[in-house]
């Protein structure tokens, strides 16, 4: 019995490796260059380098073709698949130049990016988006991936619909959205911020830095802010039928009209930074950070 | 006047004439046929049953009435709701900044924008849902999931205005979940072009 486990073990392992074929290719490309990579299924990996030259490497599904081209100002690669309804997984790995302009895009394949100080914009439809490091600019959307950024990028646009989205890190400009997934900062400084959802919660734990400003928007999401004791933040909180609990400073919400919701217009430390969060029916907590 | 001026013999004469005039004019005709013209544009008084079917709906006096009060009202709840609404945007100067500059700021401005709300969502839907999009049916399914939660917030939110309709944060909450929606639509029809 244990023989026949481990010969059909083998027949297993010996079919999948026949079912990939190997991709290897490189290029020159310019250190601002832009590339733009198309495989829908399997995984795409990104990883910034210190060369003005591109190398991709992986696998594709028998039977798929893979094709790259351009020049070293601007460059593609995409996999063609024999089924696009039903298309084999492709696993891809690209060594661009740290500053290049990266475009992906895929339907059920994860991205995964990192060592990157470029500009990205990454569109899936169910794969997962996670970026390591501190890209320029990015731009990431999918439809029921989620989504997850620990890094610092200058200005970053991360939206899903039914995915989750989270942030570790600081940002000039972010736009965090979801409509029923969750959005969560875990930590981070922040000087232009917009964290909406429809129903999912949201979920602060960061600064607002002086003179910046952060709005919090969901429909039915409990929105949940921790901020330092003390931060210098003006603070304004409504909530038509929802609650509000403040433990930052010592104000209390006012009543909303027809004794439903709520207000709090409050300052915690000297104020100058603006926080503002709405609420239909969603709860608004805030709190200091632990 | 100046006496010396007025001729006597003159006077006489003219007073004797003005004596010879009669002390009205009765001009029998005319006023026939204006009197008759008054009587047959006349308005039927309320209550009292015409003989004339040609009195169009909106003529009745009931419908007249009505239309008045309407007219009344829907004037009066504008003027209060364009006033109110400016003492808001007053109020709240502070925290316009962190408001989207789209976002309309009182009832009457998102009136008008919802029409183009509707519309603009209807054609990305279309869009997204043409057989020309290479979204996958399966992607489609997901995505109509996720409209389904943003139409359900939408019509709890609409409701909640029709109860209140100067509630400004209000509008900003259901403005945003209409702005939610076409981003989601404009998203998913620009992932469907191949």
């Amino acid at each position: 019995m244990k023989m026949w486990m481990i010969a059909a073990a083998l027949l297993f392992g010996a079919a999948s490796a026949g079912a990939q074929a190997k991709v290897e290719k490189g290029m020159k490309l310019e250190k601002t260059a832009s590339f733009r990579i198309y495989s829908l299924a399997g995984t795409v990996r990104i990883i910034g380098w210190n060369r003005d030259s591109l190398h991709v490497r992986g696998s594709i599904a028998r039977g798929d073709e893979f094709h790259m081209g351009g020049s070293p100002s601007g460059a593609k690669m995409f996999v063609e698949n024999a089924d696009e309804r039903n298309p084999g997984e492709a696993v891809i790995e690209v060594f661009a130049p740290v500053r290049s302009r990266i475009w992906v895009k895929t339907a059920t394949g994860s991205v995964t990016v990192s060592d990157f100080l470029g500009g990205l914009d990454i569109y899936t439809v169910s794969g997962a988006i996670n970026v390591t490091g501190s890209p320029d600019d990015m731009n990431a959307e999918a439809i029921d991936g989620n989504i997850r950024i620990s890094g610092s990028p200058r200005f970053v646009r991360a939206k899903s619909a039914s995915g989750r989205v989270e942030f570790n890190g600081n940002c000039d400009d972010a736009t965090l959205s979801t409509v029923s997934g969750g959005v969560t900062v875990e930590r981070g400084v922040f000087e232009r911020a917009r964290f909406e959802s429809v129903t999912g919660p949201i979920r602060f734990a960061g600064a607002i830095s002086s003179g910046g400003s952060a709005v919090f928007d969901t429909h039915s999401g409990i929105t949940d802010i921790a901020m330092a004791k003390n931060a210098d933040v003006d603070i304004s909180l409504v909530t038509i039928a929802g609650k509000i609990s403040n433990a930052l400073t010592s104000s209390r919400p006012i009543p909303g009209r027809y004794g439903r919701g709520g207000e709090l217009t409050t300052t915690s430390g000297d104020g100058g930074a603006q926080l503002v969060a709405k609420s239909f029916k969603g709860n608004i907590t805030l709190k200091t950070v632990k | 006047m100046n006496e010396e001026l007025i001729d006597p013999e003159k006077l006489r004469a003219l007073e004797a004439k003005v004596a010879g005039l009669p002390r009205a004019i009765h001009p029998p005709d005319v006023w026939n046929e204006i009197r008759e013209k008054i009587e047959r544009d006349s308005i039927t008084p309320i209550g009292r049953s015409t003989a004339s079917p040609a009195i169009r709906f909106w003529q009745k006096p009931g419908f007249m009435l009505a239309a008045t009060v309407l007219l009344i009202a829907s004037t009066s709840v504008t003027t209060m709701i364009a006033l109110r609404g400016d003492s808001a945007a007053r109020d709240s100067a502070s925290v316009a900044s962190a408001r989207p500059a789209a976002m309309p700021a009182s009832f009457l401005q998102f009136a008008a924008k919802e029409n183009n709300y509707i519309q603009t969502a209807n054609r990305l839907q279309a869009i997204v849902e043409s057989e020309g999009s290479t979204l996958s049916p399966e992607t489609v399914a997901k995505l109509k999931k996720s409209i389904a939660v943003i139409d359900a917030a939408i019509l709890e939110a609409r409701e909640a205005l029709a109860a209140d309709p100067a509630n400004r944060d209000l509008i900003e909450i259901l403005s945003s979940s209409y702005d939610k929606k076409l981003d989601l639509l404009r998203r998913s029809a620009a992932m469907g072009r191949s």
